[in-house]
């Protein structure tokens, strides 16, 4: 009964299912969170408008939960979709799947409640500006969604490519790394770019001219700081596609799994930091406008330093899959 | 769902080797292409002090676009690189807006196109560098802070490559895959044109728009 291949596919989608909607609702929470926590605040300085403040808090919490609504579509597709190739492969493919939609909302639920709580005390600060400051709040926290939307597209592949062509070893440590890989690389990617669309909230309610050159930094930043998520992509792409040859020694195996967890891990620390530095360069945009340009030069090249770390992480990866 | 990740291919064998051709990107870029000529001749066929529609919508995407390359660069080197980045941004933004037109794909998906396009932008910036700062302050540069960095230097510039094209291909394709699946739990019904909106025409204008000031940022960080 328990060497049952049918039995072993189940339990992994099971798995995969709590998984996913276990750690994918760690996030949204926090953010949401953060957003009431920054309404208050709002509404304690300027109680007149505790209804705009209201509504605007709303908004910015349906985005915050957007991360974990992606985590919700993959846990009750695992529960409910019937596979039609039930492999070893599969079982494997689909605890990855799990772990890459967990993991992968963590951060941009986190992220996309800055924005929200932001955007709130803006309101509070400069009444008239709602409108200008909901659109920004919407990019900022649209584009903080990027990496949640990169684990759900691996998440989406693992359980819909049929890998059971595949030689089992080290296939199934190649899909559980692919989904490590674009998961964890994804959590430092959100909450960066929420730090630099807060910083651009509070920088439009400071000052609405500057409006313009606010909202470019910090799609710049943002784009900056989810490359360690789009390395993470790379790899979990080579991991899936790349056709392994038959090795049953288990040094092949962990060499896979480990060139997952390597790019997945090393993204972590880049993605906070690169945001970090928007953040950074966006404030200070609001603040003197007339230096925007020499302000997003040093914000790039200090992310490309910070950056490097994440690099390195490729590298290793790289290696792992190709070289050793 | 076998759909997920397949893409059309023509295979030609020519002595040996065989040439592979992705048909849904070549034949929709050629539409985009046709469609970008035609606009750029219609905004300009009847100019005047008073202007008609698509003279107003060109030069609104003309003077936006100048100015941000003028931001970045200087006045000079904005009238070289200028109309190379309107032309990027307008290319990019029909290319992945034509996909919510039903049988239509959008080239973008493909990640041959956003690989060449960053190419493009890479030896377009460092070609720029070169000329601004000379050859020997440019390969001077790779040695920072000592010289022993200098293979990670590059590794860190060939990165750039990866992520720019890999962010637009990424967001794109994932938009698309999106589309697909959760068309095909609901059968097509409510949700499918709402996530067209999100994915195709806000993420899509977003991602054409990050990838253009990445390209200029790139030009400028080199030429300074």
């Amino acid at each position: 009964m328990i060497n049952d291949v049918q039995t072993w596919v189940s339990v992994a989608a099971y798995t995969g299912a709590g998984l996913a909607m276990g750690l994918g609702a760690i996030g949204a929470a926090i953010g949401e969170g953060y957003t009431a926590a920054q309404a208050n605040f709002a509404v304690s300085r300027n109680t007149k408008l505790s209804g705009d403040v209201f509504k605007s808090m709303l908004v910015g919490q349906a985005i915050a939960e957007s991360a974990s609504i992606f985590a919700l579509v993959i846990a009750v597709l695992m529960l409910f979709y019937k596979m039609p190739d039930a492999t070893m492969i599969k079982a494997a493919s689909l605890l990855g799947a799990g772990f890459c939609m967990g993991f992968g909302a963590i951060g941009s639920g986190i992220g996309s409640g800055l924005p929200g709580g932001q955007a709130c005390i803006g309101l509070a600060r400069q009444p008239s500006i709602g409108n200008r400051l909901t659109t920004n709040m919407l990019i900022g926290s649209a584009v903080c969604q990027t990496p949640a939307i990169f684990s759900m597209v691996v998440a989406l592949m693992l359980i819909f490519i049929d890998f059971s062509k595949a030689p089992l070893f080290p296939t199934w440590a190649a899909v559980i790394g692919a989904g490590l890989s674009t998961g964890l690389a994804a959590i430092g990617s959100g909450m960066g770019g929420g730090f630099a669309a807060g910083a651009s909230c509070e920088g439009v309610a400071r000052q609405p001219e500057t409006a313009g050159p606010v909202t470019t930094t910090m799609l710049v930043g943002q784009a900056v700081a989810q490359t360690p998520s789009i390395f993470g992509l790379l790899i979990s792409f080579v991991l899936m596609f790349k056709a392994f040859p038959e090795s049953t020694t288990f040094a092949a195996s962990a060499g896979l799994l480990a060139a997952g967890i390597s790019t997945g891990f090393g993204g972590i620390g880049p993605g906070v930091g690169n945001g970090m530095a928007a953040e950074g360069a966006v404030r200070w945009v609001a603040r003197s406008v007339e230096n925007a340009g020499g302000l997003m030069r040093i914000m790039l090249v200090g992310q490309a330093v910070s950056q490097s770390t994440a690099i390195y992480a490729m590298v290793v990866s790289l290696c792992l899959i190709f070289v050793v | 769902m076998g759909d997920l990740g397949r893409i059309h291919q023509l295979i030609i064998p020519v002595m040996g080797h065989n040439i592979t051709l992705n048909l849904e990107a070549i034949v929709m870029t050629w539409i985009v292409i046709a469609l970008l000529i035609l606009f750029g001749y219609y905004s300009s066929k009847n100019r005047g002090m008073r202007p008609g529609t698509a003279q107003i919508f060109g030069e609104m995407i003309v003077t936006k676009l100048y100015g941000l390359t003028e931001d970045a660069l200087d006045k000079e080197k904005a009238k070289k690189y200028a109309p190379l980045i309107t032309a990027l941004f307008m290319f990019l933004l029909l290319c992945n807006w034509i996909g919510m037109f039903p049988h239509m794909h959008e080239p973008t998906k493909d990640l041959n196109t956003p690989l060449s396009l960053g190419i493009m932008g890479f030896f377009i910036a460092h070609y720029a560098g070169i000329r601004s700062k000379g050859i020997k302050k440019y390969l001077k540069e790779y040695c920072e802070p000592i010289f022993i960095m200098a293979p990670l230097n590059i590794i860190g510039e060939m990165s750039k490559i990866v992520s720019i094209s890999f962010r637009l291909f990424g967001n794109i394709m994932g938009g698309s895959i999106i589309i697909l699946v959760v068309s095909y739990l609901v059968y097509s019904l409510v949700l499918p044109p709402l996530l067209i909106a999100f994915f195709g025409i806000f993420v899509g204008a977003i991602q054409a728009f990050v990838f253009t000031m990445l390209t200029v940022v790139y030009i400028s960080v080199q030429v300074k």
